[in-house]
C-alpha cells in the first residue's frame, strides 16, 4: 500500500512537469487547447490518474486526492496565463497593423453662415438683458416706416432715389425701425424687444454695398427708462461681443425718430484696431409716441409717463470686418471655400 | 460741407490745432469725416528757371538740367520730364526737402551725372494728379519763391452736417458751435447799421405762406470784375468756382453765414420783385439755360415780366448778373422750407441755396447777411448803395420754450441742478427768461422741451452720463419661438452636412417663374431686371450657387438657407426652408468605401428626420413644371412644399462636364413644420416605460410586378392589423431588365417585420401566425409572391 502511494506521488509529479512544459511550449491558441484537452479533457491524463484513486484505501484518498487538486490547480493556473499571454499577444499583433497617422473619416459636416452667427451672438447678449425678439414684415407701408417715425412726407429719404416702392404705393422697409411701431402699436409699453431683420436701401450694390442688408434693432420703453440706460446697455452689449479693450464712442447725431441722437463708433482689435461706425441710437422722441397713440386710439405712450430708448445697427459691414472678407457680396455668393469656414 | 480751417479761424479765436479742433467739433456732433491738406508745405521747394537741357549721357529717357532757383549759382539737375522748354519754371525740391511718402532729396548720382535736386510735377507735390510732366509756373513767378507761397497749406475739413442744423452750413456757425464747446472765442461779423423800411414798390410777398421776410438792397454803378486772389482762393478752397467779383460775394458769404444772397441786374427788372406761387405752365429759364415749366406749387420771385427766380432755388438768365450789369437788386430772404422742398422735388433742382432753405435760414441773420454782402461789393465791386433796406414782411417773433429741470434729470439719468442747466444753455446763445429760455434766431430746430433736453446732454457730453444697466425682462415672443425653431434647424442641418446658404431676397423675375406659388411681388423702381422681384422661392437661389460652387471644383454640394419668400397673396411673406442637394455621398477617403452620387431619397431621409420622432412629414406624388420627379411635401395633412430631382436638361446646365449624380431640391414652408413638430415637449413626444421583453424579427423576401410601390406593400401589411406588428423595413430592392435574377417585370422587395408584446415575451407560434396572416393578405392585396 505505501507503495503504491508512493508510486502514484511520482506520478503526480512527473505528470505535473510533463504538463507545465507542454504549456510552456505551446505557441499559439490551437496548441494550447491541445494541451488542456490532453491534461485537463475527459480522457486527459489528469483525470485518467484520478481514476486510479479507486484502488485506494480510505486513509489514502484524502492525501492522494489533495495532492490531484494541487495538480489540477496547478495546470489550470498554468494553462489560463498561458492563454491571457497569448490572447496579449495576439491582439498586440493586431493592433500593431494600424496605422495611427492617417486621417480620421468622421462625417461631413456642414457650417452656419457668418451672418447668422452673428445675428445669433447679438440675440444671445439681448437676450441676457431680457430682450425679446419682435418682428415685422419687408413689406412696409409709408406710415410704419417714415410717417410715424417723424420723417415727413418731403423728407429726402422718402424719395424714389433711396426707397424701392411696389406698385401699390408700399415699399420695401428702409431700416428695421418699422418694426418698433409695429410692436408698440400692438403692445402697451413696458416694451423690451430686439429684431434682427432685412432691410432696403437703393444703393449700387458694389464691394462695400449691399441693396439689401441685414439689421438689428432695439426698443425699450417703460417709465422712467433714460440716456443712462440706453448708454449702459450698449456698452455692455459691445464689450461683450467683442470683449474687454473694446472702445466706444457716442457721436451726438441727428435722427428723426430719437432725440437726443447718438452715431456709435466703436474700435476693437477684431475689427482691425480702427474706429468704425456701428450704430445709431437715442432716446425715442415724443413726436413717435404721439404717432403710436393716434393709431391705437389711446394714450398709453404718453411722453410723460413713460420714455424709451431704441438703436440699431447693421450686421453686413460687422460680418465683412469680423471675417476679413475684402467684398461684402461674398456674404451673398453661397461659395463653399468661404462658408466652410464657419462651424456651427 | 467743406470748411477750410483758415476761414473758421477768422471767427474763432483758438490756439486749438486742426485735429483738436476736429475732435471738439465731432463731440459736438458736427462729424468730421475727414481733414484735407491742400497747397505745398514742404521746405526747400522753389520755383527755379530752367537755363539749359542737355542729353543725358547714359540714359536716353533722361535729360541734364541747368536750373537757376535764385541761390546764385545754377544747380545741376537729372530730369526723366519731356514737358518743359528750356525759359519755364517750375517746381525744384532742393536737397533737404522731404516730399510726401517721407522721400528725403539729396545729391546724388543718376546714372553717372550728378543730380543736385528734382524738378516736380504736381502729384509729387501732393497738388493732386494733374496733367503728366512737371508743373509748370506762371512766367512771372519770381525765381526762388518757396512753392508754400504760391499754394499756401490749407486744410479743410469734410463735415457731414445733420439736416437739422442748417445754421452749421457756415463758416460762422461753425466757429459759433465751437466756441460754445470751449474751443475758444467766437469773433463776431461786424456790419454798418442800415435803416430798413417797407416799400411795396421795390418788394413784397403775395404769397406769405412761401415767404416770411423778403429783403431788397439796391446798389448802382458797380463794376462787374473777376474777385481778387483772396476771395478766389476762399471759394476754391471749400470746392466753388469763381464766378464774378459780384456772385462771388453772395456765395462767400453765404459759405459764412448761411445765408443764400442772390443778386439781380437791376436793369432787367421791371417794377417790384414780388414772391408769388408761379402761375400754372409759366416758363422760367434758369441760370444754367435750362427751362422750366413750373406749377402753382412753385414759389417764384417775379416782376412784371414774369418769373425772375425760383425763390430760394435758382435765379433766372435774364435776370442775372453779367459784364454790363451797373445796378443790383440784391436779395436775402427767408422762404419757408416745406414750400422749398416741395419745389425741390418737383423741379428736380438742388443747390446750395435750395440746400440752407430747405432746411431753414436764421431769420434776423438774413438782413445783417444783406448789409455784410452790400459791404463787400462796395469794396471790391465799387458803387453805391441805397441807404435803405427795403423789406416785405419781418422775422418771426422769438420763441420761448420752457424746460423743467425734472424732465432733464430723469430723461438723461444725471443728476444737474437747475442752475447748471442755465449755464450749459447759455454757451449756446439762449436766454433765461421767467417762462424759460428764449431761442436764438439762428436755432429753428428747438421747439420743443425735448429739444432743449438734448442741448443739455450734448454740452454735458457722454462721457458725463452714466452708464446703466436696468430693465425688466420680458416674456419670450412668438417671433422668440419661431426664431429658437429656427435656430435649432439650423445648427440640425449643419450637424448633418449642411452649408447655410443666405442669398438676396432681390431677384430676377424670369428666375422666380416656375417655383414660386403664387403672384411674383415686383419693385416698381428696381436697379435693373436681375433685381426687380421679390423671390417667390429659395431654389432659383440655391441652383445659382450650385453652379459657382461646382465650377470651383466642388464634388458634393448640400446647402440649405432659411429665409423668406414672397407673393401678393396672403401672406405675403412666409419664411421657408430650402434644400440643395448633389455629388458624391462621402468624400473621398483611404478605406476604400464605395461613394455613390447623393439622390432624391438621401435629402427625402433628411426631411423625414426634421419631422421628428412625430412622424409628422409624409409625402405624395405631385407633378411640377421643372422637376420630373416630384414629391408634394405633407406636414401635418397640409401641402407644406416640394421635393423633387431637377430635369436631366436643367441639370446640365447648371454643373459642370462630369458632375456625377442629379440635382436634389427641396423648400418647405417653416411655419407650418414647426406648428407640427413643436419647440417644446408636447404630448406625442410624451413617452411611457420603455418596453421590457425583446422583439422579434422575420425577414420576408417579396416578388412583386414592379408597378407596385413599396407604399402598397406597407398599407397591406398594415391592413392585416396585427397587434403585435411594429415595425416594417424595407431592407433590399432589386429588379433585373434581363431577367436572370427576377423575371423581367417583377422585382424583388426584402422587408423585415418587427414583433413586440409590451407584456411577455412572444411565443414562435403566435409570431408565426401572424407572419402567415400578413403573406396572406400580401398575396391578395399586392399580388405577392414569397421567394426563397
Amino acid at each position: 500500500m505505501e507503495n503504491q502511494l508512493a508510486q502514484l506521488g511520482v506520478r503526480i509529479e512527473s505528470l505535473r512537469i510533463e504538463a507545465l512544459s507542454a504549456v510552456a511550449e505551446a505557441s499559439d491558441a490551437v496548441g494550447l487547447k491541445e494541451a488542456r484537452i490532453r491534461f485537463l479533457g475527459k480522457t486527459g491524463s489528469v483525470s485518467l490518474l484520478s481514476e486510479g484513486m479507486r484502488n485506494l484505501s480510505k486513509e489514502e484518498r484524502p492525501v492522494m486526492g489533495k495532492l490531484l487538486n494541487e495538480l489540477r490547480d496547478a495546470v489550470t493556473t498554468a494553462l489560463d496565463s498561458k492563454e491571457s499571454a497569448l490572447t496579449a499577444q495576439a491582439d498586440a499583433a493586431a493592433l500593431a497593423l494600424i496605422d495611427l497617422s492617417l486621417p480620421g473619416t468622421g462625417p461631413e459636416v456642414g457650417s452656419l453662415h457668418p451672418l447668422t452667427l452673428l445675428v445669433d451672438r447679438a440675440v444671445q447678449i439681448f437676450r441676457r438683458l431680457g430682450f425679446s425678439i419682435a418682428d415685422g414684415p419687408d413689406i412696409e407701408t409709408e406710415w410704419h416706416c417714415f410717417d410715424a417715425l417723424n420723417t415727413p412726407a418731403d423728407h429726402p429719404a422718402r424719395n424714389e432715389q433711396d426707397t424701392f416702392y411696389l406698385p401699390d404705393g408700399r415699399l420695401l422697409r428702409t431700416h428695421t425701425s418699422s418694426i418698433q411701431i409695429r410692436t408698440m402699436v400692438a403692445n402697451p409699453p413696458p416694451i423690451r424687444i430686439i429684431a434682427p431683420g432685412a432691410a432696403y436701401r437703393r444703393d449700387e450694390v458694389d464691394a462695400t454695398h449691399l441693396a439689401q442688408f441685414t439689421q438689428m434693432e432695439g426698443l425699450y420703453v417703460a417709465p422712467g427708462v433714460s440716456l443712462a440706460d440706453l448708454k449702459g446697455t450698449i456698452e455692455f452689449f459691445f464689450l461683450e461681443l467683442f470683449g474687454p479693450g473694446t472702445e466706444i464712442r457716442f457721436r451726438p447725431h441727428f435722427f428723426p425718430f430719437t432725440e437726443p441722437s447718438y452715431e456709435i463708433d466703436l474700435r476693437t482689435e477684431a475689427l482691425g484696431g480702427k474706429w468704425m461706425e456701428l450704430a445709431g441710437c437715442g432716446m425715442v422722441d415724443p413726436a413717435v409716441f404721439e404717432e403710436v397713440n393716434k393709431k391705437r386710439g389711446d394714450s398709453v405712450y404718453d411722453s410723460e409717463k413713460v420714455s424709451g430708448f431704441a438703436f440699431g445697427f447693421g450686421l453686413d459691414r460687422l460680418a465683412m470686418n469680423l471675417t476679413g472678407v475684402p467684398d461684402i457680396r461674398m456674404l451673398t455668393e453661397n461659395d463653399l471655400r468661404f462658408l466652410s469656414r464657419f462651424t456651427a | 460741407m467743406k470748411i477750410s480751417l483758415s476761414w473758421l479761424r477768422e471767427h474763432l479765436r483758438t490756439d486749438k490745432s486742426a485735429s483738436e479742433i476736429a475732435r471738439i467739433l465731432t463731440d459736438a456732433g458736427l462729424e468730421v469725416g475727414a481733414i484735407e491738406s491742400t497747397g505745398v508745405a514742404i521746405p526747400k521747394v522753389v520755383a527755379a528757371r530752367i537755363l539749359e537741357s542737355v542729353q543725358h549721357p547714359n540714359a536716353d529717357r533722361l535729360s541734364v538740367c541747368k536750373v537757376d532757383d535764385g541761390s546764385g549759382a545754377p544747380r545741376q539737375i537729372v530730369c526723366g520730364a519731356k514737358n518743359y522748354k528750356v525759359g519755364d519754371i517750375v517746381p525744384l525740391a532742393q536737397p533737404g526737402a522731404v516730399m510726401p511718402g517721407d522721400f528725403k532729396i539729396k545729391v546724388g548720382k543718376l546714372r553717372g551725372v550728378e543730380s543736385e535736386g528734382m524738378m516736380c510735377s504736381s502729384k509729387e507735390l501732393g497738388l493732386g494728379e494733374g496733367a503728366d510732366g512737371l508743373l509748370i509756373l506762371s512766367p512771372e513767378t519770381r525765381v526762388g519763391t518757396p512753392l508754400s507761397e504760391l499754394f499756401p497749406a490749407e486744410e479743410v475739413f469734410e463735415i457731414e452736417i445733420t439736416p437739422n442744423r442748417p445754421d452749421w452750413l457756415g463758416h460762422h456757425g461753425v466757429a459759433r458751435e465751437a466756441a460754445a464747446f470751449g474751443c475758444g472765442e467766437l469773433i463776431g461779423i461786424t456790419s454798418p447799421p442800415v435803416a430798413a423800411k417797407e416799400n411795396p414798390a421795390v418788394a413784397s410777398i403775395s404769397a406769405p405762406e412761401a415767404a416770411s421776410l423778403y429783403s431788397i438792397r439796391r446798389i448802382d454803378g458797380v463794376k462787374v470784375g473777376t474777385s481778387p486772389e483772396w476771395l478766389r482762393k476762399r471759394l476754391e478752397s471749400v470746392g466753388l468756382r469763381s464766378i464774378n467779383n459780384i456772385v462771388d460775394v453772395t456765395n462767400f458769404v453765404m459759405l459764412e453765414t448761411a445765408q443764400p444772397l442772390h443778386a439781380f441786374d437791376a436793369a432787367k427788372i421791371d417794377g417790384a420783385l414780388t414772391v408769388r406761387f408761379a402761375n400754372h405752365g409759366e416758363s422760367f429759364t434758369a441760370l444754367d439755360g435750362k427751362e422750366y415749366t413750373l406749377s402753382v406749387k412753385d414759389p417764384v420771385i417775379a416782376d412784371t415780366k414774369g418769373a425772375q427766380a425760383v425763390a430760394g432755388i435758382t435765379g433766372g438768365i435774364v435776370s442775372g448778373v453779367s459784364e454790363s450789369t451797373i445796378s443790383l437788386l440784391l436779395e436775402s430772404a427767408v422762404f419757408e422750407p416745406s414750400v422749398i422742398r416741395r419745389s425741390i422735388r418737383n423741379l428736380g433742382i438742388s443747390t446750395d441755396s435750395s440746400y440752407r432753405f430747405e432746411r431753414g435760414v436764421d431769420a434776423r441773420g438774413a438782413l445783417d447777411a444783406s448789409t455784410r454782402a452790400t459791404a463787400l461789393i462796395v469794396e471790391l465791386a465799387g458803387g453805391t448803395p441805397a441807404p435803405e433796406l427795403i423789406i416785405a414782411g419781418s422775422p418771426n417773433a422769438s420763441r420761448i420754450l420752457a424746460l423743467r429741470g425734472d424732465s432733464v434729470r430723469s430723461l438723461l439719468g444725471i443728476t444737474i441742478d437747475d442752475t447748471a442747466i442755465e449755464t450749459l444753455l447759455t454757451k449756446l446763445g439762449l436766454k433765461k427768461v421767467e417762462a424759460g429760455f428764449e431761442i436764438p434766431s439762428w436755432r429753428n430746430d428747438l421747439t420743443r422741451e425735448i429739444d432743449l433736453i438734448e442741448e443739455v446732454a450734448r454740452l454735458q457730453g457722454i462721457g458725463n452720463i452714466p452708464s446703466l444697466v436696468r430693465g425688466i425682462p420680458s416674456h419670450s415672443s412668438e417671433a422668440d419661438r419661431s426664431y429658437d425653431f429656427a435656430r435649432g434647424l439650423r445648427r440640425r442641418l449643419a450637424g448633418m452636412g449642411f452649408h447655410e446658404a443666405r442669398s438676396g431676397t432681390l431677384t430676377g423675375s424670369l428666375r422666380q417663374a416656375d417655383f414660386s406659388t403664387g403672384a411674383v411681388v415686383t419693385v416698381r423702381n428696381p436697379m435693373g431686371e436681375e433685381h426687380s422681384t421679390l423671390r417667390a422661392s429659395l431654389i432659383p437661389g440655391l441652383l445659382e450657387a450650385v453652379t459657382r460652387n461646382l465650377r470651383h471644383g466642388a464634388t458634393a454640394v448640400r446647402l440649405f438657407e432659411i429665409g423668406r419668400v414672397y407673393r401678393q397673396e396672403e401672406p405675403q411673406e412666409r419664411t421657408f426652408a430650402g434644400f440643395l442637394l448633389t455629388g458624391r455621398s462621402l468624400p473621398e477617403n483611404w478605406r476604400g468605401e464605395g461613394s455613390r452620387p447623393l439622390d432624391l431619397f438621401d435629402l427625402k431621409g433628411i426631411l423625414e428626420a426634421l419631422g421628428d420622432c412625430t412622424r409628422e412629414i409624409t409625402f405624395r406624388p405631385a407633378t411640377h413644371a421643372r422637376l420630373p420627379l416630384a414629391l408634394e411635401i405633407v406636414i401635418a395633412g397640409k401641402p407644406a412644399g416640394i421635393l423633387g430631382l431637377l430635369s436631366l436638361a436643367d441639370t446640365r446646365e447648371a454643373t459642370v462636364g462630369g458632375h456625377q449624380g442629379g440635382l436634389v431640391v427641396a423648400e418647405l414652408d417653416l411655419a407650418l413644420l414647426q406648428e407640427a413638430v413643436g419647440t417644446a415637449f408636447k404630448e406625442a413626444s410624451r413617452f411611457g416605460a420603455l418596453p421590457k421583453f425583446p422583439a422579434v424579427r422575420r425577414d420576408l423576401a417579396l416578388l412583386l410586378d414592379t408597378s407596385i410601390s413599396y407604399s402598397a406593400v406597407e398599407h397591406a401589411v398594415l391592413g392585416a392589423k396585427e397587434e403585435l406588428l411594429s415595425g416594417i423595413t424595407p431592407f433590399d430592392v432589386f429588379s433585373d431588365p434581363k431577367g436572370e435574377k427576377v423575371p423581367a417585370g417583377k422585382k424583388s422587395l426584402a422587408i423585415a417585420l418587427t414583433f413586440l408584446h409590451p407584456d411577455r415575451t412572444l411565443t414562435a407560434v403566435e409570431v408565426n401566425d401572424a407572419l402567415t396572416r400578413i403573406v396572406a393578405r400580401l398575396r391578395e392585396a399586392a399580388g405577392a409572391e414569397i421567394r426563397g
